[in-house]
């Protein structure tokens, strides 16, 4: 029996050789330009973070008029782990890509090795950030500068509903600069409109929990009295528990609108397509310049990387005209969030300028006066300028802030 | 209702099936896996032939590249190879060890923990020994303490493995999310991340041209030969043997039953406990994927295989196949996601072992089935 168990399988094997012979005749599609994905999760998915990211190169490969059923190339649910992103980075080097897309974080070590193997195809990695000088580089975006439009939003709310205290679904605090930047920022924009608000903020301490995410934004809502609630967690749970309390919400990642048609003001929302343009494009037309053209890429508002969704009717009046001024500073680089300038925006909409530090919920001065010092602080606990002066700014945005502003409360 | 009436339908052994029936039989199962996969492909608008041929060629026909594509296949193989060879000792002796995946796991973190701590000046096979020593010792060790307590206690050893394997996945994340200055298997950065492990203590590679051959392959053959004899050849595998037809006749042999579930379980769970470490050492990194389900795999492989060594690498050569050949396939097609790949495996798998059964049963149908069924009809 075990012999013949052997020998059928050998024989299957066997055909299954011939038949990959027989089907193999150089299909090579030669000049085509193939582009190879990475992703956390499926490829059919139809929301969430891979759907972005997918929707993004789709959509992208689609203006640059490429066929992306033939050009593109997945290897989906790859989970954070060395070797199966090493495995996936080898089947789509073996399709021949030449430009291979990581979405994920846990991505970062694989890549930069597989980067070193494969001089020739170009890596670039979402929220990484590890690169090199020729072949792999890292992007991401100034999702704080949506983040605080979505704040202003969310303050002329408050005002309206006559409520100071506003609800923040976190995944992370202060642990992570890419969630604490986030809180800090949203808080700015609410305060610059209601300078008595509070922003009280509830962690999952993980980056996906529904049920969690659900759980924290009923206790803000019961147990804080929030009567607005933002989030920074992948589900529009947080959304739809505001809208069954009668608050209201700023959701994350997508127009969430259509999940709690009644209470959702904004969201701050990611364009990948934009990144993936200019990527896909630079690496099929000049490979060769691909890190001084593109290079480690931190796109804002004004690339278009990054933006809010359209407001909904839940918006106070006037909200659009002060949002779109503030947006044009940030655009035209005028202003921006983490300096030592604070919008005042009265209730007719006028915007003033408030020069001074900026201070931590503790009082400690994180940016100083003049706005050439910020400080973070070290894990014992002590607040230390970081090197690099205001030229640090990105740096402390993007790696190290690890403090939340006055008028955030951790709960 | 006559109680002595024979069943409706009976499950009955098969004897004297024809060696070229049972050849037809699998080879029809396979026929007809494929056949439902492709419909399935069909369905989602993907060409049937094109996607079985890149599934069973890995897409290494007309590739520069193939190599690679060999490289990770041995990578994926060896360790499904030795877990399913030290699964089917334990299942010899029907002890049901379905711990593999926990063992597998606290192994590669005992072989994690030899080479972040050996100098890095280290010899590569010394570092590679010690690891393969420390995974041993932690796999082996956990193996024995499930055994100590049935042959104690009679504690089930089913339910034990499997538990141990939720402590060995939550133990593994822990190590992975937590970050303290004592946790030596982070990167030192912000966001918790595995580091790789120092270069000197990374699996040795043997060059041929572009092939590199890792030392775990030798070793995994050279596992086989040695398991095969000690089954078939030495008093221990003999008593293993034994035990596993009938405890009481391994008793009134005089064999010291208890002892050789301990011992065997031991050897079992040491052997995946150092396929664990040859893992890190061999994909440089851990993680709470790194077993990629070898434990769960490695029990369908040694059942497939009837125990049989030789049939253990045959079959883990094929499923190694299976999962490197759909991996590539499904992301060669834009509709195809890797949930297909694992559909289809499953199919193939479920099919094999229904063809296995009617190797080894036939059913047979009541003779006056059609009396009855009418009666039935009146009755309600």
């Amino acid at each position: 029996m075990k012999k013949v168990l052997s020998l059928v399988l050998a024989l299957a094997m066997v055909l299954s050789f011939a038949v990959g012979f027989a089907g193999c005749g150089g299909n090579e599609d030669g000049d085509d330009f193939l582009v190879g994905a990475i992703y956390i999760n499926g490829k059919n998915d139809t929301a969430g973070y891979t759907f972005a990211h997918h929707n993004g190169i789709t959509k992208a490969m689609e203006q640059l008029g490429m066929d992306v059923s033939k050009q593109l190339k997945i290897v989906d649910n790859v989970p954070e782990d060395d070797a199966q992103v090493t495995n996936a980075i080898n089947t789509l080097a073996a399709q021949g890509c030449k430009l291979i897309i990581g979405i994920s974080f846990g991505y970062l070590t694989a890549m930069e090795a597989a980067a070193e193997k494969y001089p020739d195809i170009i890596f670039s990695h979402a929220t990484g950030y590890l690169s090199n000088d020729t072949n792999f580089n890292n992007y991401f975006g100034r999702i704080y500068q949506a983040r605080y439009l979505a704040g202003i939003a969310a303050g002329k709310k408050s005002l309206a509903v006559n409520n100071n205290n506003v609800g923040y679904v976190a995944a992370y605090g202060t642990e992570y600069a890419e969630t604490c930047s986030g809180i800090n920022a949203f808080a700015l924009g609410v305060q610059a409109v209601n300078p008595n608000a509070k922003v009280y903020v509830s962690k999952l301490n993980a980056w996906a929990n529904e049920i969690m995410e659900r759980q924290l934004a009923e206790k803000l809502i019961t147990d804080y009295g929030c009567g607005v609630i933002a989030q920074h967690c992948d589900s529009a749970l947080p959304q739809i528990a505001a809208q069954d309390k009668n608050v209201f919400g700023c959701g994350y990642n997508s127009d969430m609108t259509s999940q709690a048609p009644k209470s959702h003001l904004t969201a701050p929302i990611w364009n990948w397509d934009v990144y993936y343009k200019l990527a896909i494009e630079t690496a099929m037309n000049t490979p060769d310049e691909f890190m001084t053209k593109v290079g480690i890429y931190y796109g804002g508002l004004k690339e278009g990387f990054v933006d809010i969704s359209p407001l909904t009717e839940n918006c106070e009046e006037g909200t659009q005209a002060i949002i779109d001024a503030v947006k044009k500073m940030m655009v035209d680089g005028e202003w921006d969030v983490f300096t030592n300038v604070k919008l005042s925006i009265a209730a007719d909409g006028t915007i003033t300028k408030v020069e001074g530090a900026m201070t931590d919920n503790k009082g400690a001065e994180v940016i100083s006066a003049d706005g050439n010092t910020y400080s973070v602080y070290d894990k014992a606990g002590n607040l230390g300028p970081v090197e690099g002066g205001k030229a640090a700014q990105d740096g402390v945005i993007k790696g190290s802030m690890n403090w939340y502003v006055a008028g955030v409360e951790e709960k | 209702m006559n109680k002595n009436r024979e069943p409706l339908i009976r499950v009955v052994k098969r004897e004297g099936m024809k060696r070229r029936e049972i050849v037809m039989l699998y080879f029809g199962a396979i026929i007809l896996a494929l056949g439902i996969g492709a419909i399935l492909l069909l369905s989602l608008d993907a060409e049937p032939f094109e996607y079985y041929e890149k599934m069973f060629t890995m897409g290494t026909i007309g590739n520069k590249l193939a190599y690679i594509q060999f490289q990770t296949y041995v990578q994926e193989f060896v360790p499904l190879l030795i877990t399913s060879l030290a699964l089917s000792l334990a299942f010899k002796m029907r002890f049901w060890n379905i711990g593999g995946e926990g063992q597998f796991l606290l192994g590669s973190l005992a072989g994690a923990t030899v080479a972040f701590m050996v100098p890095t000046s280290t010899n590569v096979f010394l570092s590679m020994f010690l690891m393969i020593l420390a995974g041993a010792v932690v796999g082996g060790l956990i193996g024995l303490s499930t055994a100590a307590l049935k042959v104690k206690f009679g504690t089930n050893e089913t339910l034990f493995t499997l538990m141990i394997n939720y402590v060995a996945l939550y133990v593994m994340r822990f190590f992975g999310e937590t970050k303290a200055d004592w946790n030596i298997f982070l990167r030192p950065e912000e966001r918790p991340k595995f580091n790789q492990i120092p270069d000197n203590t990374k699996m040795f590679t043997i060059k041929i041209g572009d092939f590199s051959l890792e030392l775990s392959l030798i070793l995994a053959i050279v596992l086989v030969v040695v398991l095969y004899f000690y089954l078939n050849r030495t008093k221990q595998g003999y008593e293993i043997a034994v035990v596993g037809d009938s405890i009481n006749t391994a008793k009134y042999a005089g064999m010291k039953v208890n002892k050789v579930i301990c011992r065997t379980m031991f050897i079992s769970a040491a052997l995946i406990g150092a396929a664990g470490a040859l893992r890190v050492s061999s994909v440089h990194a851990l993680s709470d994927s790194i077993t990629n389900s070898v434990g769960w795999t490695g029990i369908v492989v040694a059942w497939l295989a009837k125990l049989n060594p030789i049939g253990i690498v045959i079959v883990s050569a094929l499923i190694t196949l299976l999962q490197c050949g759909c991996r590539f396939a499904s992301s060669s097609f834009g509709n195809i996601d890797s949930h297909f790949a694992d559909l289809l495996q499953g199919i193939i798998l479920f099919v094999i072992l229904a063809a296995d059964f009617f190797i080894r049963f036939k059913i047979v149908f009541r003779h006056n089935s059609k009396k009855s069924s009418s009666e039935k009809e009146v009755n309600a």
